[in-house]
């Protein structure tokens, strides 16, 4: 994301001179290149930004899908402010991006590492690792219900055993998270760990022997050398997992599908895994407040921005004076 | 006896001790490099354990029945009602049309975006014009629009385009994402020189042919780790196939999983067995060509 | 990865292709004729909503039409009005739950068939009115003929009881449990003699239930908030009270695996539902079959859910969808319904039929319709509001945080109201 442009070729010279120029004497020079791009805004206009838009309108009326639409103001945005449970999903989102983001890159580095070190049969344990990925979220939500289950899951059933004692994986309002952030830590470590390991093996080796010779040991090396220069690396790896986090859904809701009509897509006792997502969904589609459910969407889309943007700050922000 | 003694109790000569010490540290270092290189082969196979054990409890949860999970202990290898349990998941749902469906989805989803990224990743990385760096900025924030944000109004296009319930409205909106021309623009200004560029362009090569003869071939392997991950990420949607799905006779591999879960949630070793079905092609297909994958993630993807 | 690619691409370049063919014979034209000419008919349903024998013999029964019954799974409501917005694929005949009919009477009434301009009016006789009223708008549509009411009972489980010199016989449990106390006091017992066991396997189940049993909900006919009123902070008392008592077993969302469990391994001692809880049971936990029995409901009658047939306005044929529903839907298809699914027919002519007369294996040969009929008679019948479930809601939250983080019950009835409230005023309800 913040690297430099290899060689300094000619199309970057031209950059000056063509300030200067209209636009439309732009079209005509850099047609092509408009129209090269041109495919992906079109999707993304009409198939992205144009229902974004209309998302935007739709936050300030009421609205259940098909009747007339009632504009009210700011009154979905007064309700938010007031709305507890709204809170409640972003600490939840917050809490769970968190316990799961922070095991989930340490891992990841630790695994890169191990793998780094020319190790045999690598390529299996890279395949080993990435496989989770590949595996659906509905898929592994259900195997986590059933494994994580208060009575009959294997967890508590192994705990029994030891004699340790059960914990309440699918009530207690913390081992909720923990369990949706073991979940979210087991499908994407083995992921960063392999962008990580394409970072490290970019790192010349040379480097190392240099150190090596000055006399560091394997750790000195770690984090002297690999770790400043995976910066950017691990810059996109948070960025990309911020983004993702905080627009938990999927785990929640097949998690604690629950078949109960009048309260349903709760995120488990306590509300303790409703993602700000998942309630936006609820809102929105269970109890019909398009309107709301468009509102919260807004929120927490100013809200991972600006997490993105601070996010970027403390990495990225040292990050430049190294180079 | 003061002199030193070897390990067979002979008498030795200055130099042949000195060489013998030498043995002695150079196999202590052997050993420790072997105890080394064992620990981490533990480490690295707990984590695999890790990694593919819900494929095997899934396995066996699969081929049992519901009874056998409730009991206590639960069944801990596979059982013999694997065929029972598959069977009544085609019953349920219509697995082969919905795979089917999932293919096509997740194939031309792929082709598509493999084709529109790469050529505006070619454009941002390789070319300086009017808004580029706008544009592109813009590109980025685009990845933080939560994807529910539009689910709705979406939701309400494909119904003025006609497209709701067809495999068109998983396709487009899927193709709209803007993940992979921020990685292979990446990719390009890393593995593209711009002097290869610019004797392409001595050669009388035009935008399209720098695009198609240089440019491409240099992304190969960014490409195929595009590609699996499009794959991948089509393969596995979930809340936008769930809404834009209304016919129900016509659904993909997730959303039938699901409803599986949701409608038939008692007869949990049936949901299991729907689950390993919907994992399995998916893995299969990434274990035969994983390597060759992230080998090529290797060599220069995400080189920062 | 030359092999892999170029597979790849040609696999997206057929596969592009057929998407155009499919893009161009797809329009919504395309869609629209393939309904109403009614050679495809598209019935839907969720998993118990009726007999899924009924539908096989209905498809059979209407060979001039290709019926196709679809189990949707998820939230129903939330799918079919989806898929009302989408004005496409929307099917000839749905169900529509009991719980989700009130949102649609209150707000969404045109989109479906008056059934009286079918003919429905002339067999309004046929069905219990206050079920039929349920389905009738403030103008006098009728939007759906009901599948069945939901008479609530006590399921218990024989063996469990025996062991902790509980009465065992249906009759002695429902005069020993007719009351919530008596039914709490009996908790108490079974959890000194089988204390693996206990009596309320859904600690919010006292509270939803007692409400069920009056006749006022949480919002009023003249479209106020009650639901800080003392009928509610009575059901709300009434849960804690469990709670308090130790009678409630460890937490589990209904239907999860936890809950599943507990009806097979006899931690589920009884459970209190309506009619179609059956099901729950058979599917739950089949191997427990003749272990249960049905008592009275604790507290008195009360009606949970049953469901209608209806019609949506834009899904073709709607005289031969009437007349599938009407055949469905007769005294005799009722009692079949109630056989394989446990749901109680609407229709008083099929109480009398051998179905719903004889023994019911799962329930050890007892006859249940000697409890579910005297309880079909007295069901109080309460006015339910389009948002009564959103303002419930926060209620049944508040009470799973008492119950699974210990939450202080006096805090927990205050957050509870104030929310509800704030829903509320955002429904529109003053």
């Amino acid at each position: 994301m913040v690297a430099t442009r290899a060689g300094t070729g000619h199309p970057r010279t031209r950059k000056r001179a063509l300030k200067k120029r209209t636009l439309k004497k732009a079209l005509r020079a850099y047609w092509r290149q408009y129209l090269a791009i041109s495919p992906f805004y079109v999707l993304f206009a009409v198939f992205m930004l144009g229902p974004v838009l209309f998302s935007l309108f739709l936050a300030f009326h009421k609205w259940d899908g098909l009747g007339p639409m009632e504009f009210v103001g700011l009154q979905n945005f007064r309700f938010m402010v007031k709305d507890s449970l709204f809170w409640q999903s972003l600490t939840n989102t917050f809490a769970i991006w968190f316990l799961s983001t922070i095991p989930m890159l340490l891992l990841a580095l630790v695994l890169a590492a191990m793998l780094n070190s020319s190790v045999r049969f690598g390529g299996f344990y890279r395949v080993a690792y990435f496989i989770p990925n590949v595996t659906s979220i509905v898929a592994i939500a259900i195997f986590f219900g059933s494994v994580f289950a208060n009575q009959v899951g294997l967890v508590n059933v192994v705990l029994q055993w030891l004699h340790v004692g059960t914990v309440g994986w699918l009530t207690d309002s913390f081992a909720i998270k923990l369990v949706i952030s073991a979940l979210i830590t087991w499908q994407w470590t083995g992921y960063n760990a392999i962008i990580y390991l394409a970072g490290m093996q970019a790192i010349s080796s040379e480097l190392y022997e240099a150190a090596r010779i000055d006399g560091a040991g394997p750790v000195k090396c770690f984090l002297k050398i690999t770790l400043p220069l995976l910066r950017p690396v691990i810059l996109f790896t948070v960025i990309m997992s911020a983004i993702g986090g905080m627009q938990t859904f999927t785990e929640p809701q097949v998690l604690f599908g629950t078949v109960d009509a009048t309260n349903p897509d709760t995120g488990g006792p306590g509300h303790a895994g409703l993602t700000t997502v998942l309630y936006l969904y609820r809102e929105a589609f269970n109890f019909n407040q398009l309107g709301y459910g468009a509102a919260i969407a807004w929120a927490l889309f100013l809200v991972i921005l600006l997490f993105t943007v601070i996010n970027w700050r403390l990495i990225a922000g040292s990050g430049r004076r190294d180079r | 006896m003061s002199q030193a003694v070897s390990d067979q109790g002979v008498p030795m000569t200055g130099a042949a001790h000195r060489a013998n010490r030498a043995k002695r540290v150079n196999q202590r270092a052997r050993s420790l490099k072997r105890a080394k290189r064992i620990a981490l082969h533990v480490l690295l196979v707990f984590g695999t354990l890790v990694s593919v054990f819900p494929f095997y409890w899934t396995a066996v949860m699969a081929t049992n029945t519901t009874e056998d999970m409730y009991r206590n202990p639960p069944a801990l290898v596979p059982g013999p009602h694997l065929v029972r349990n598959v069977q009544r998941v085609f019953d349920n749902v219509d697995f082969m049309g919905s795979l089917l469906n999932t293919i096509i989805v997740a194939c031309a989803t792929t082709f598509l975006v493999l084709l529109i990224d790469s050529l505006a990743a070619f454009t941002f990385a390789k070319y300086e014009f009017p808004g580029n760096r706008m544009l592109f900025r813009f590109l980025l924030l685009t990845l933080m629009l939560p994807a529910q944000l539009s689910l709705i109004p979406r939701f309400v296009l494909m119904v003025e385009l006609g497209w709701a319930g067809s495999l068109s409205s998983l396709i487009f909106p899927g193709v709209a994402n803007a993940f992979g021309i921020f990685l292979l623009r990446q990719y390009i200004q890393n593995s593209v020189p711009d002097d290869l560029l610019q004797a392409a362009r001595l050669d009388g090569c035009g935008f399209l042919r720098q695009y198609w003869h240089v440019a491409l071939p240099a992304i190969r392997p960014g490409l195929a780790f595009l590609g699996i991950y499009t794959f991948i990420t089509a393969w596995n949607d979930y809340a936008w196939p769930l809404v834009a799905l209304v016919d129900p006779e016509k659904v993909t591999l997730q959303v039938a999983l699901a409803r599986l879960n949701t409608a038939h949630h008692t007869d949990y070793s049936m949901v299991m067995a729907g689950t390993l079905l919907a994992v399995l092609p998916l893995v299969v297909v990434f274990v035969l060509f994983a390597r060759q994958f992230i080998r090529d993630v290797m060599k220069g993807a995400l080189r920062g | 990865m030359e092999l892999t690619r170029r597979r790849l691409i040609q696999a997206g370049l057929l596969t592009g292709a057929g998407l155009a063919a499919n893009a161009c014979g797809g329009g919504p034209s395309g869609k629209g004729s393939d309904s109403l000419a009614g050679k495809k008919m598209a019935i839907w349903v969720w998993d118990g909503c009726i007999s899924m024998n009924v539908l096989k013999d209905g498809v059979a029964h209407f060979s001039q039409t290709k019926l196709t019954p679809s189990v949707i799974g998820g939230t129903f409501k939330q799918k079919l009005l989806t898929t009302m917005t989408s004005r496409a694929f929307l099917p000839s005949i749905t169900g529509v739950k009991g719980e989700d009919m009130p949102f649609f009477k209150g707000t969404k009434a045109d989109q479906f068939v008056d059934l009286n301009t079918l003919g429905a009016d002339k067999l309004s006789s046929q069905y219990v009115s206050w079920k039929l009223k349920q389905a009738t708008t403030k103008d006098g549509k009728l939007l759906g003929l009901p599948i069945d009411i939901g008479p609530c009972a006590l399921f218990y489980r024989q063996d469990i009881f025996a062991k902790a010199g509980l009465p065992t016989e249906p009759k002695d449990v429902s005069a020993a449990m007719s009351t919530w106390d008596g039914y709490f006091d009996a908790g108490v017992k079974l959890k000194k003699a089988v204390p693996d066991s206990y009596l309320i396997d859904d600690g919010s189940a006292p509270f939803s239930y007692t409400v069920k049993q009056g006749t006022k909900l949480f919002i009023d006919e003249n479209d106020r908030f009650v639901a800080d009123q003392p009928h509610i902070r009575t059901a709300w008392d009434r849960a804690i009270k469990a709670m308090e008592l130790g009678i409630v077993a460890p937490y589990a969302e209904p239907g999860s695996t936890d809950s599943n469990a507990a009806y097979n391994n006899g931690t589920a001692a009884s459970s209190v539902g309506a009619a179609w809880h059956y099901l729950d049971l058979v599917q739950a936990a089949p191997k427990t079959k003749g272990k249960w029995r049905v008592a009275a409901m604790p507290g008195g009658p009360a009606n949970f859910g049953g469901s209608f047939l209806s019609i949506p306005r834009d899904g073709g044929d709607h005289a031969l969808a009437f007349e599938i529903i009407t055949w469905l839907l007769s005294p005799q298809n009722e009692a079949r319904t109630w056989v394989d699914n446990g749901n109680f027919p609407a229709a008083p002519a099929s109480y009398s039929l051998p179905e719903l007369t004889g023994p019911v294996p799962f329930f050890g040969g007892q006859k249940t319709i000697e409890i579910f009929a005297p309880a079909a008679d007295k069901i109080p019948v309460a006015y339910e509001a389009p948002a009564d479930a959103a303002v419930s809601a926060p209620f049944l939250s508040e009470l799973k945080d008492v119950w699974a983080k210990k939450k202080d019950p006096e805090k927990a009835w205050n957050d509870a109201v104030s929310t509800a409230k704030q829903v509320a005023q955002r429904e529109g309800v003053s």
